[in-house]
């Protein structure tokens, strides 16, 4: 397996992709997971999805129990959802909590930041404190978390590096984003469900090779020559477009556009993908974020999210728009289930890249290699 | 009443039913008990008696 993976991260020229395995053998996949999913920042959720204080989300990921809250103060945090007494789950469905997070089976109570604040009868019949148990060490357990471009990403393991050192590369390409941008609400958001592993998305989002043939309707206006690659090794890569068409309304009407944006902007969109599972738009008008949620080694789920440039848009356009994403989405979906169900053909060794086309798809084959490389080092040098 | 209390998860029902609980206790086992549950539930409503029942508890050394 070991010479599988330094084949992937050869040049492109000679590489092979990620075998088999890592689509479709449980084993292979979890300790993937360990080093990739688990060992660096992971899209998990948008901050839209806790609006207000107090708004609490559970959220499992691949099985790890995790709590998303915003906390009395406004911050974003995510927790194990583990009581750290019986280790019952603390949240079973997204609500609002007012005053603090109780646990449903012995009553001990956290507040929104974390604190152990409550351990009733801990010490009999009504006495609350025991000198065996310190509030100030049982409080839930983080995970670090960093929110851009709304998207909260986490850091399972806490071993990765902080995220804007990760992505200086990318923060400061789209830097002239970063300002406010406005969830359009409800209808602005969807789920599409693919029976695939995520990776496979990531993918497809990737490189633009695929555009003609699956997404034939953009050859009127967005030929494949239009676009080109973005390649960043060891960091991010995607595909942007230089004739990139603004949404319009009856009448000719077009959402507000972001603020300041140079003359690149003018005609010119981005879609990157920020490993290992986030996919975003820069428009100038608006942007998405799709966060894939792995659900299982073959099964993902995919969240996507639309923001505008203020923060009251017209509702008949946006509806509109969120349409037409969500047709172009569709599209894609026989494809990346298609290519798991091709990796279940014993002869496939990964495939070959186009040296001139899927430059941005190796980039991500040999990113997530070198992760499992690493890890495999650091495994091993823990063990002497 | 109680248990109706519980089974809709009424947190202000269940701490003013608990504090009279309390006010009623004949022991100070039970009475403490009772101060606990009425406790715990304002702190989970966010409801502003549970500083004045925390107050009660420390009071008794219970807190």
């Amino acid at each position: 397996m070991f010479n599988d993976l330094e084949a992937v991260i050869a040049p492109i020229e000679t590489a092979r992709g990620l075998p088999n395995a890592h689509y479709i053998d449980e084993a292979t996949f979890a300790q993937e997971n360990k080093a990739v999913l688990f060992g660096t920042w992971a899209g998990l959720a948008v901050g839209a999805d806790v609006p207000e204080n107090g708004d609490a989300k559970p959220i499992e990921l691949l099985g790890l129990p995790l709590l998303l809250i915003r906390d009395k103060d406004g911050d974003v945090r995510v927790f194990q959802n583990t009581c750290r007494h019986r280790g019952m789950i603390l949240v079973e469905e997204p609500r609002k909590i007012e005053g603090a997070i109780r646990c449903p089976y012995h009553s001990w109570c956290y507040s929104t930041k974390g604190k152990l604040v409550a351990t009733p009868h801990v010490g009999g019949p009504g006495m609350n404190t025991h000198d065996a148990v310190d509030n100030d060490t049982l409080g839930l357990i983080e995970v670090p978390s960093h929110i851009w471009r709304d998207v909260i990403f986490v850091n399972i393991n806490g071993n990765a590096a902080p995220f804007e050192q990760v992505h200086a590369n990318l923060i400061a390409r789209w830097s002239e984003f970063d300002q406010p941008m406005y969830h359009g609400g409800a209808d602005s958001t969807f789920q599409l469900a693919a029976k695939t592993n995520y990776k496979l998305a990531v993918e497809n989002y990737c490189e633009s090779y695929h555009l003609p043939w699956v997404h034939p309707g953009l050859n009127s206006y967005s030929r494949l020559e239009d676009h080109y690659n973005i390649n960043e090794p060891d960091q991010y890569s995607g595909q942007g477009t230089y004739v990139y068409r603004q949404f319009e309304g009856e009448n000719g009407t077009r959402f507000p556009d972001f603020k300041g944006l140079s003359g690149k902007w003018d005609e010119g969109a981005e879609y990157i993908t920020v490993y290992p599972n986030v996919l975003l738009a820069a428009q100038r008008d608006h942007g998405y974020a799709i966060i894939l949620e792995p659900k299982s080694i073959n099964e993902t789920l995919e969240h996507v999210h639309i923001y505008y440039a203020a923060p009251k848009v017209d509702s008949t356009m946006r509806v509109k728009n969120t349409a037409l994403w969500k047709e172009v989405f569709e599209e894609d979906i026989f494809v990346v289930e298609g290519m798991q169900r091709g990796r279940y053909g014993p002869g496939f060794d990964g495939g070959r890249f186009s040296p001139a086309m899927d430059g941005p798809t190796h980039c991500f084959h040999a990113w997530v290699a070198q992760r499992i490389l690493d890890h495999r080092g650091s495994e091993a040098v823990a063990a002497e | 009443m109680l248990l109706a209390a519980h089974a809709a998860g009424d947190l202000t029902a269940l701490t003013e039913l608990y504090a009279k609980a309390a006010s009623q206790a004949e022991t100070n086992v039970a009475r403490g008990f009772y101060l606990t549950q009425a406790y715990i539930f304002a702190l989970e409503a966010g409801d502003t008696r549970a500083e004045a029942l925390a107050v009660s508890l420390k009071n008794q050394g219970r807190l």
